[in-house]
């Protein structure tokens, strides 16, 4: 219903002033078109039951109501099809000529229908355009003019004047609105613009995102890793192409379950199992590992995903890396059966050698004068040193093989000094440096550890600070911190280390200024064997140095006192 | 019993060189190179009053001679039984077993004066 009636109101016009005007002509042609007809029907219903109507008067008034509804529709169609210009004037001069003839002429100059004229004056203004209505103003008073003369009365200025005074007021009522809907439409412009502005924008970025996403996918199917992303729960959610080729299974086994159905796998061998079993359970990043798949061993890295946007710091899911790891794993035991067959094959020459200078050294065979015992010496010297480098490189390979391992045993520190003493005294003596030691009285006498590792981190502590001090004093001191630790401090009054250099003393093969190398030898192996005998022993090392002053490596060290030993060893 | 020292070491140079010590403080010395034949010398031998017995040896382990054979039998109770090694911690696993463990590079002096503190007083 609503449609209809704005079907037959609406007029298709690109100016929407245009349209309003003429929306509102047929508006009051829709009006009066129903008011006609009442009329028509009034008239009609009247002349057929009332006695004694003037039959001439109904004709004429049914006449007249025809022409009228007849001059509404030719109107309409004006205003649909050709202009509302033409329409709107036509309809307010049909409008004047109706009230003209409506009353007697004295009545419309200066009686009750005078109130007539100002009914078009008013609509001029809002179906033609604003200053329209001074010109039916002007068309009023010209009627009203003319009607007044033709019965001979004067002129009535006042009502001319308040013609116009109403086409003023009229006018400038239309105007304000016009202007109003003006500014209304400049604003809904305005909006319109913004509006098609912001969803170009979200089309734009909508489509980045959606390159992006395809190249993020593109950048994800062309790793060569196998990649999964889990959630919070462990499901995974997106697994690329390449998990196929390294785990040799279908993609669609993975995505979607939950990754305790792949680490239940039969090709996953149980202590791998084990590990992916806590690699789930541990909330912290947990650092990358190797697992056995069958035949194959994968590298698997794991890193926590947060969510960093909206102020939280929230877990969103887990992404894991897997390597297939074989080649290098193989590799990799390759080089330390080499590294071990060769330090082997290199030792025991070296002992003979040992041995035979020694004997030199002894005079097993005949007398031997200064220079000669001197010379065995030497070799005996520089042999050790070779044998000692080689015994770095073997346990530095077998650390990275993985194969070195703390062995507990009751120790007793006090061995452990002594020991120490019998390699480094005169080693130490032999540069004029003073080596003292000490053991605080809070240390028990025996403690749970590795004693042939704790040794050698003692010798190459030691060892390490004799390299580089040049007179003083070289202090070893175990102590006990506290309660569930204990330690061992190495102090020198040697060169010290440039605090740049710090960080990286403990870095495989790292050897500080290669100018102090030289001088000194070695492989640069010392200390970064000793940090990784500490940290498999599960301590720490820490070091504090000042150039020129000296330098002091402390250890601490889970403290472990054997119970059940205790009593036999202090039987000893 | 004999004073004999039975040196069971594969490398020839480290075998002599033992041998010297030993020889030093006036045992008999008596060289075998590898296992077989130390299993073979110590089943029908006499047992000598020492064995310096090194642990890696060819095809019989110097740590299954130990325990398979020296352990066993009886006729080795009273012997002197002295490991040698590279491996600290291989030595530091048989130390209940035997009566020395000397961790490689030995010592010349170290090993003649050990065996000369071993040597039964009344011939040194």
């Amino acid at each position: 219903m609503r449609a209809l009636i704005s079907k037959i109101l609406d007029v298709r016009t690109a100016d929407p002033d245009d349209a309003r005007r003429r929306r509102l002509l047929n508006i009051l042609l829709l009006g009066i078109f129903i008011v006609a007809v009442f009329a028509l029907i009034g008239t009609l219903i009247d002349s057929a039951f009332r006695q004694g109507a003037d039959p001439e008067e109904t004709q004429l008034t049914i006449f007249a109501t025809v022409l009228a509804i007849v001059g509404i529709f030719v109107i309409y169609l004006i205003n649909r099809r050709a202009s509302g210009y033409v329409a709107g004037l036509t309809f307010l001069l049909l409008l004047t000529g109706i009230f003209i003839i409506s009353d007697s002429p004295q009545q419309l100059t200066e009686g009750r229908s005078l109130f007539l004229f100002t009914i078009p004056i008013t609509i001029s203004s809002l179906i033609l355009a604003p200053r329209a209505s001074f010109l039916l103003a002007a068309i009023s008073s010209v009627i009203v003019s003319w009607l007044a003369l033709s019965i001979g009365s004067a002129v009535n200025v006042f009502v001319i004047a308040g013609f116009f005074v109403l086409a003023l007021v009229s006018w400038l009522a239309a105007r304000s609105l016009e202007q109003a809907l003006q500014e209304l439409r400049v604003i809904n412009a305005n909006l319109d613009q913004v509006v098609t502005e912001r969803t170009h924008e979200l089309a734009q970025a909508l489509e980045r995102e959606r390159i992006e996403a395809g190249r993020n996918q593109a950048i994800l199917n062309s790793i060569a890793d196998g990649v999964v992303v889990f959630d919070t729960r462990w499901n995974a959610i997106l697994v690329n192409p390449a998990l196929r080729g390294i785990l040799d299974m279908p993609t669609e086994l993975i995505v979607n379950k939950n990754f305790s159905d792949l680490i239940e796998h039969p090709r996953l061998s149980p202590k791998s199992r084990q590990l992916l079993h806590a690699m789930m359970q541990h909330d912290t990043q947990p650092p990358s590992f190797r697992v056995e798949w069958g035949k194959k061993t994968l590298s698997i890295s794991a890193a926590q995903v947060y969510d960093n946007s909206k102020d939280r710091n929230a877990n969103i899911g887990t992404v894991t890396v897997f390597r297939d790891f074989t080649r290098e794993a193989e590799v990799e035991k390759l080089k330390s059966t080499f590294v071990a067959i060769v330090s082997h094959e290199l030792r025991t020459p070296l002992n003979a050698i040992l041995g035979y200078a020694e004997m030199f050294k002894e005079s097993v065979y005949g007398p031997m004068n200064d220079k000669q015992v001197n010379m065995a010496e030497r070799i005996m010297k520089n042999t050790q040193r070779l044998l000692r480098l080689i015994n770095d490189l073997l346990d530095q390979a077998q650390m990275e093989a993985g194969r070195l391992t703390i062995q507990m045993a009751p120790v007793r520190p006090a061995d452990l000094l002594e020991n120490m003493h019998s390699v480094m005294d005169q080693i130490a003596q032999e540069k004029n440096l003073k080596l003292t030691s000490e053991i605080d009285a809070g240390l028990p006498h025996f403690l749970n550890g590795d004693g042939a590792r704790l040794q050698q981190i003692l010798v190459n502590l030691v060892n390490n600070a004799v390299k580089f001090t040049a007179q003083g004093t070289i202090h070893v001191r175990l102590f006990c911190p506290y309660e569930n630790k204990w330690g061992i401090e190495v102090s020198d009054t040697g060169l010290g280390i440039p605090e740049e250099e710090v960080p990286k003393i403990f870095d495989t093969f790292h050897q500080v200024e290669s100018g102090v190398t030289r001088v000194h030898g070695g492989f640069g192996l010392g200390l970064s064997i000793v940090k990784q005998l500490v940290n498999l022993m599960g301590g720490e090392i820490h070091v504090h140095s000042n150039v020129g002053m000296g330098t002091t490596f402390t250890i601490t060290l889970p403290l472990v006192v054997p119970a059940e030993s205790l009593e036999t060893w202090r039987n000893l | 019993m004999s004073q004999t020292a039975l040196i069971i070491e594969d490398d020839e140079d480290l075998a002599s060189i033992f041998a010297e010590a030993i020889r030093g403080v006036d045992f008999e010395v008596e060289l075998v190179a590898d296992g077989r034949m130390a299993e073979e010398r110590l089943k029908n031998g006499p047992p000598p009053f020492l064995i310096l017995l090194d642990m890696h040896l060819p095809h019989i382990s110097g740590a299954d001679l130990l325990m398979n054979i020296i352990k066993k039998d009886e006729r080795f109770t009273k012997t002197i039984v002295i490991i040698t090694t590279a491996d600290a911690r291989m030595g530091e696993a048989y130390t209940e077993h035997v009566d020395f463990v000397m961790i490689k590079p030995i010592s010349f002096v170290q090993l003649r004066d050990l065996t000369s503190r071993l040597k039964p007083k009344e011939q040194s």
